[in-house]
């Protein structure tokens, strides 16, 4: 009987802290695109963006320069270079049923030029845009997968 | 009357309810012929037994008393009929999980469930609405602007007038 119970105890535990773990991760997808006015060149997979943006901004050339998907886990931050003497740094603050709170810190030659905190949730994209790059402006798109 | 007379008449209560034992029977029976006193106290105990009891059996034979009867057959339905625990345990047969070879698995799966359920109850109490995406937003370089998008499906947030060129919403 003691075995039993030992048995259904580590099973139990076992669920938890899988259960646990796979709910501390956090898939997010990230897209860093130049916009510009320079041509009017819209990559296909950024017709979402173009689609939600288009509106605000008067870009008339999106291109995707680089996508990542990133898996984030709780306080461990995750660094993506946007471009030389740029990085993108996401780190998993909480984990919601319905998303998950990211601190996103845009990097310059190791200091800070953004520290912003974002709540994410399936179906909204969060932008952040601005900096120059070359002839355009750096945009990066932040989505939960 | 008698010296007799004040023993018997004690007697003559107990003569009449046939509560004396035989020696006392004896006693008041030798006594009565001899004495009027005792024997008319008897006749009115006599006639006070009849007046009382003519009516009330003319009473019980008349009443059939329905009520209690019936009061009486629902007291012995209930105390035959099962309860409703007792019945639905009975009709599900529960008693084989009962056992504790079954008993502690399921309790064990149980605990297991429950363990799992608290985080994610836990996380629906104290989730957010979904409106604030931006929880905080700061930077040295930068002028900073948040835009909601009409649709609901998107937040930017802009920099501008940094230290390089400004580049500004349309």
């Amino acid at each position: 009987m003691k075995r039993t119970l030992v048995f259904f105890f580590s099973i139990s535990i076992l669920s938890v802290l899988s259960i646990s773990t796979a709910l501390a991760q956090v898939q997010t997808r990230v897209r860093i695109i130049e916009a510009s006015n320079v041509g009017s060149n819209i990559d296909s997979s950024l017709r979402d963006v173009t689609g939600q943006i288009g509106s605000l901004f008067s870009f008339s050339s999106y291109r995707l320069l680089k996508e990542e998907t990133v898996s984030l886990q709780k306080d461990l931050p995750v660094s993506i270079a946007v471009h030389p003497g740029r990085s993108l740094e996401l780190t998993l603050i909480k984990q919601h049923r319905k998303g998950a709170e990211v601190r996103v810190k845009i990097k310059r030659e190791g200091s800070d030029i953004l520290n912003t905190q974002v709540r994410l949730t399936p179906g909204r994209t969060v932008s952040i845009g601005g900096p120059k790059h070359r002839e355009g402006t750096i945009l990066i798109t932040l989505a939960l997968l | 009357m008698k010296r007799e007379c004040f023993s018997v008449s004690g007697l003559l209560n107990k003569y009449f309810d046939q509560e004396v034992t035989p020696e006392e029977r004896s006693l008041v029976e030798d006594h009565l012929p001899d004495c009027p006193v005792c024997r008319s106290a008897l006749q009115s105990m006599e006639d006070l037994r009849i007046l009382i009891k003519s009516p009330v059996e003319e009473a019980v034979e008349k009443e059939t008393f329905p009520w209690v009867w019936e009061k009486i057959e629902r007291g012995i339905q209930r105390e035959g009929r099962p309860g409703l625990w007792e019945s639905l345990m009975s009709r599900l047969d529960v008693t084989p999980f009962l056992k504790k070879k079954i008993m502690i698995p399921v309790a064990a799966v149980a605990v297991a469930l429950i363990l799992m359920m608290v985080p994610i109850l836990y996380e629906k109490i104290t989730s957010y609405p979904i409106p604030s995406v931006v929880e905080y937003v700061e930077s040295e370089t930068y002028n900073v602007m948040i835009y909601q998008l009409e649709n609901q499906k998107g937040t930017v947030i802009w920099l501008f007038n940094g230290p390089e060129e400004e580049v500004s919403p349309s």
